[in-house]
């Protein structure tokens, strides 16, 4: 089924200027479907892992748990994956275009805590001020 | 609405739905939530509360609070939203999601609200919380202003509060500076620099270093009375930059009525006054004179009023240059040239006293009050941004106390300089 409400909710839109159907999550599920090489495309990088496709879908058709198993294919499979690791525990963090459209967002403001992941940055933040 | 014309021939963006909220003032005094870690017991209360906060209406919820236990040092720390005066988390949302509202709540609206996460990775302590089964994001929204944790900590550790300033060290401050501007201005003609009443003599410490390099003979009586401000300022630190200095005051009323505009890099270097004191000193001993204190501002400003009170060539350039200066930033000229404050710093960095701002009460990112009313910004903004509470070098602090008077919550403080203030802070 092809209703593109995915596509419709899709905060990638927002983010990125080069937004188009290849990026769509629309773009993404068809190009899986048909077989095409789509682990070492960069664009599966660029998804937030929001829920918000997945809520809307009539189908049931998490793009989430999609993406979220194609980047396990494509690390699985030897492709670079384009991801920041958290510098303390080494989680990883955030995928590169995410994390460029968050730095860009903040603009000057941006500390170095933004290396860290959620949990250490807690815990950081706790051993700090407790 | 959604305007039809603009859906035809122009691509629809965000902005059409959802428009940027303007900037608003934030309110004076926002509700906050205060936690004091020495308090927590670690048992969870909040946590179970804030799950069950939206039991009467059936909708879902996951806690909005985290309580972090420590095994090791034996700590506990509730984690949550500060709801800082300008939110991050608002600048990174990509569906523009978080509002901060007029009663400075900032609140996520559910109806725009992917789940993304993105709030959690720019927020410095991470407060939105991600549910790790449903991944949901969940953040305080202070039950509107009556925190069900609150009411529900057994130990009283967190606490609703909107912040109390002291707010009456100023009205000290100003009749002090008012005072002494008056005195040595226009009562005592002619004398920060040097005066006698008495056995009691004065004299300005930046000018004795010059007096005694130019003429090259130490003069006792001399000596004590410049060390006067000296010892003052070991004990008190630079209270005479903060609360005596006549040219101080005229700065700070010049810089009540003009707006600042920054200062170019090259100039914003705090050694430059010890730089200035060095070549002041130096060129005395090669002159034999004291060059600069016949242009000093602050000593001109003393003479400048009475029988033979006249400004004249250079002291004429010099006043509006340097209250130029109050356009790039508040007190530029006691920052970054003042060689008397040159001395007094190198006094005050083995003084007595400091100002502290301590971890546990301050609310870090969130208010950074402190950091926009100090005059000679030494309070670190980018150390609030990381959530650590920012250590006030003494040597540049002016000891007006404006910190002290305007923190919210008494998070900055006057200790003496061997008391520990941080947790795992190493002192001197």
């Amino acid at each position: 089924m092809e209703c593109g409400k995915c596509v419709a909710v899709c905060p990638m839109a927002e983010m990125y200027p080069d937004f188009g159907w290849k990026m769509s999550p629309r773009g993404v599920i068809r190009r899986t479907l048909m077989g095409e090489q789509i682990l070492g495309d960069p664009v599966i990088w660029h998804c937030t892992g929001c829920n918000a496709g997945t809520e809307v879908c009539p189908e049931g058709v998490s793009c989430r748990e999609l993406i979220r198993g194609l980047r396990q294919l494509a690390v699985e499979t030897g492709e670079a994956a384009p991801i920041r690791n958290c510098v303390l525990c080494g989680a990883p963090l955030l995928p590169r275009p995410v994390d460029k459209y968050v730095q860009a967002r903040l603009g000057n403001s941006v500390g170095e805590y933004l290396d860290t992941c959620p949990a250490c940055r807690q815990r950081r933040y706790a051993l700090r001020n407790a | 609405m959604l305007d039809r014309r603009k859906t035809t021939d122009t691509t629809l963006s965000l902005d059409d739905l959802k428009p940027q909220p303007r900037k608003r003032r934030p309110p004076r005094r926002p509700p906050v939530m205060l936690f004091d870690p020495t308090r927590c017991t670690g048992c969870g209360d909040c946590v179970t509360a804030c799950e069950k906060r939206h039991l009467s209406q059936n909708l879902p919820a996951a806690a909005a609070i985290r309580v972090l236990r420590s095994e090791e040092s034996g700590k506990n720390f509730a984690l949550f939203c500060q709801h800082c005066r300008e939110p991050l988390c608002v600048a990174a949302c990509p569906t523009r999601a978080i509002e901060k509202g007029e009663d400075g709540i900032v609140r996520i609206d559910r109806r725009f609200c992917t789940d993304c996460g993105l709030c959690a990775m720019a927020c410095p302590e991470s407060a939105p919380l991600k549910d790790p089964v449903t991944g949901r994001i969940e953040k305080c929204d202070l039950c509107d202003g009556d925190p069900v944790c609150v009411k529900q900590c057994p130990e009283g550790a967190l606490k609703l509060t909107r912040g109390k300033a002291f707010g009456w060290i100023k009205f000290l401050r100003w009749p002090v500076q008012t005072l002494s501007f008056f005195l040595l201005v226009l009562v005592f003609t002619g004398t920060f620099c040097y005066f006698q009443a008495g056995a009691v003599s004065l004299q300005c410490p930046a000018g004795f270093l010059q007096n005694l390099a130019s003429s090259r003979t130490l003069w006792l009586a001399g000596l004590g009375s410049a060390a006067v401000l000296v010892v003052l300022t070991l004990m008190l630190g630079r209270v005479f930059c903060g609360w005596i200095c006549p040219f101080g005051f005229l700065l700070d009323m010049v810089g009540k009525v003009t707006p600042t505009f920054g200062l170019p890099r090259f100039l914003k270097k705090r050694m430059i006054k010890h730089g200035l004191l060095a070549s002041a000193v130096g060129t005395g001993a090669c002159l034999g004179f004291q060059p600069f204190c016949t242009v000093c501002p602050i000593g001109s400003l003393c003479r400048s009023y009475g029988p033979n009170g006249i400004l004249t060539g250079a002291q004429m350039a010099i006043f509006p240059a340097v209250a130029a200066l109050e356009a790039g930033e508040r007190r530029s000229w006691c920052r970054y040239f003042c060689p008397v404050g040159a001395v007094l710093a190198l006094a005050a960095r083995i003084g007595l006293v400091k100002i502290v701002i301590g971890a546990r009460q301050c609310k870090k990112f969130s208010c950074m009050r402190c950091a926009d009313v100090c005059p000679v910004g030494i309070i670190d903004r980018s150390a609030l941004q990381q959530g650590i509470s920012p250590k006030i070098p003494t040597s540049e602090c002016i000891m007006c106390l404006r910190c002290v008077d305007q923190c919210p919550y008494g998070a900055a403080k006057i200790r003496f300089r061997w008391q520990k203030t941080a947790p795992g802070e190493t002192v001197f």
